[in-house]
């Protein structure tokens, strides 16, 4: 690993609690520019609870979130940690491109609406320019021949592109995909796995949580296996994939997904 | 015994037969009053056709001669042929008093009242309706005024009180729920009532338009406030999650996602409250407004006329039904990306 250089985002010690449970107990974690995160574990594992709280939609107990050196996002007051106001944090979501298991695109917007919409609403762009830049997106993921039809009409596959599509139109340094194929039928992943994979091969900083081990093996620089709220194991992928199956708990689940 | 009763009432019949025979033979020439009084006894008895007959014997003045008698028979005559639905006939009694006194208004208006009866009843129906259309369509203007003014304010009214309602600052979550518990927890015509008769004690005075389109305005608002907040937090939690991740603040993701998601859901309950919006308005008669409903008890009260509350009932079906077809239009089109 490159340590010479700034990490882009920089996690210490999060932990985060719900009512009773522990979904994160004190991850540290460092991503570097262009480097490229998959991490895997169990339903339950905290994993999506960690990418969630790199974009702040999920408010941790305790740690220091920082996003290209500097602290981000929160406030101490009266002892405890509180996100900061939204002033300071939209500016640091709109750097940080969010893809969802479930698309979440905007129904009542076309395709070319839901990709216009981040540099129109939060970038305040000029419409003509949103559009062009949605335009462009939208050719990179292949769907320049939807850009006027209403989400409803599209496959599950196409909807996940969109996605990525209206998340690249902010020109984030950073893409969160949390599981973005786990919702769609097994013939519909391939064209959204190629359009993630050509995002990193353009050198784009992803960190992915996902059940698809084809990311994992082929995309990844560094694998993460979490559970019960901690890294478990860490490493590349070939060595990961073979060192770590002396590892009981990884053994395991790696038998159940492959 | 009962011989002597059968006897006696034969004896009976006889004499009464006699005393009829000796009226009309004699008595009645000479004496009308006496007439009437057999007249009216006879209509006691239920006897109108024999009271006509009796009637008609007391003859017309001769000329100059004084005639209140003769008047008073015929009109009297009139009434009984109209009574058992003879109309020439009661007609014709009638204008044997114009004959002689072409002036007498009395029988003028019967005979006015009667060819309007002869009238066929749409006839009549629809004279009263065009007699009523000028105050009723005063009345229904103002109706209307009424329910624009509150179709205007109530949702941007209850706009502010449902995100009032799901604000995480508490105190304005407190009050937008004690707005909405009181508006919706109290009669709206004793709302009314504090407005224009109340406030006035308190140093506020209030024209009835203002106090009306703000009792109205401040009683749907509560009701759309909670119809609102329902169809805000019916939106999928994802909604308002991709668009954080986008960067936009809580107000830019209300305005730019959310809201215009519940657009489609809330037409239907929204038309629904402002259909009962439109009979609603009826009440604000109580507080010196003269609308739709107003008017037509007016008429009703002056005229006894049954036709003014017919056509208020038109009026408000028309009003309530066009609004049904323009909501259902607004439906459709807000959820227009749905269909395609």
């Amino acid at each position: 690993m490159n340590t010479d250089r700034q990490p882009l985002i920089q996690l210490e010690g999060i932990i985060k609690r719900y009512k009773s449970l522990t979904a994160v107990n004190g991850v540290n974690l460092a991503v570097y520019p262009g480097e490229k995160l998959v991490i895997i574990g169990p339903s339950g594992s905290g994993k999506s609870t960690l990418l969630r709280s790199m974009n702040f939609l999920e408010e941790i107990d305790a740690g220091v979130i920082r996003f290209e050196g500097r602290e981000a996002g929160y406030v101490h007051r009266h002892g405890k940690l509180h996100l900061d106001r939204q002033q300071v944090v939209c500016p640091l979501r709109a750097e940080i491109g969010m893809v969802f298991q479930h698309f979440h695109l905007f129904p009542h917007m076309t395709v070319l609406g839901n990709v216009m919409e981040g540099p129109l609403t939060v970038q305040k762009k000029p419409a003509a320019e949103a559009r062009a830049i949605a335009l462009d997106m939208l050719a990179k993921v292949g769907l320049s021949d939807k850009r006027d039809v209403y989400p409803a009409t599209l496959s599950g596959g196409q909807k996940q592109r969109v996605a990525i599509a209206r998340a690249l139109a902010m020109k984030p340094k950073l893409m969160l995909f949390d599981e973005p194929t786990s919702a769609l039928d097994p013939e519909l992943v391939g064209e959204v796995f190629d359009t993630i994979h050509a995002l990193a091969d353009e050198g784009m900083t992803m960190v992915i949580v996902t059940h698809h081990m084809g990311f994992a093996r082929e995309l990844a620089d560094r694998v993460i296996f979490m559970d019960g709220g901690v890294f478990v194991a860490e490493g590349a992928p070939g060595e990961f994939f073979d060192e770590q199956m002396g590892n009981e708990r990884i053994r395991t689940f790696l038998s159940r997904i492959i | 015994m009962i011989k002597i009763l059968n006897i006696s009432g034969r004896v009976a019949t006889a004499l009464l037969f006699l005393w009829i025979t000796a009226v009309v033979a004699f008595g009645a020439a000479v004496d009308p009053d006496r007439l009437t009084r057999q007249a009216n006894d006879l209509m006691g008895q239920g006897d109108l056709a024999g009271a006509v007959e009796v009637l008609k014997q007391i003859p017309a003045p001769a000329s100059g001669g004084e005639g209140e008698a003769f008047v008073r028979s015929r009109l009297q005559i009139a009434r009984l042929h109209f009574s058992l639905g003879e109309m020439d006939k009661a007609l014709a009694a009638a204008r044997e008093v114009l004959v002689l006194y072409p002036d007498n208004s009395e029988a003028k208006n019967f005979v006015a009242s009667v060819e309007q009866a002869r009238q066929p009843r749409y006839v009549t129906f629809l004279k009263d309706c065009l007699r009523f259309l000028p105050a009723l369509a005063k009345g229904a203007v103002m109706t209307l005024l009424l329910v624009l003014c509150t179709i205007v304010i109530s949702p941007i009214g209850g706009l502010l009180i449902a995100l009032g309602r799901i604000s995480t600052i508490r105190v304005i979550s407190v009050a937008c729920w004690f707005v909405i518990w009181f508006f919706r927890g109290t009669p709206l015509l004793l709302q009314l009532f504090f407005i224009y008769y109340g406030l006035p004690s308190l140093g506020i005075t209030l024209a009835p338009l203002t106090a009306a389109v703000i009792g109205l305005g401040v009683n749907y608002s509560a009701y759309l406030g909670e119809i609102i907040r329902g169809g805000i937090q019916s939106i999928e939690h994802g909604q308002m999650e991709a668009a954080k991740a986008l960067g936009m603040t809580y107000g830019q993701a209300m305005r730019r996602v959310i809201i215009p998601q519940t657009y489609k859901r809330l037409m239907p309950p929204i038309g629904n409250e402002f259909i009962a919006l439109i009979k609603d308005t009826a009440l604000v008669s109580t507080i010196a407004m003269v609308e739709l409903m107003r008017a037509a008890d007016q008429l009703f009260n002056t005229y006894f006329n049954v036709t003014a509350l017919i056509l208020a009932a038109i009026v408000y079906l028309v009003f309530t039904t066009v609004f049904t077809f323009i909501f259902e239009k607004i439906e459709y089109r807000a959820g227009i990306y749905e269909h395609r």
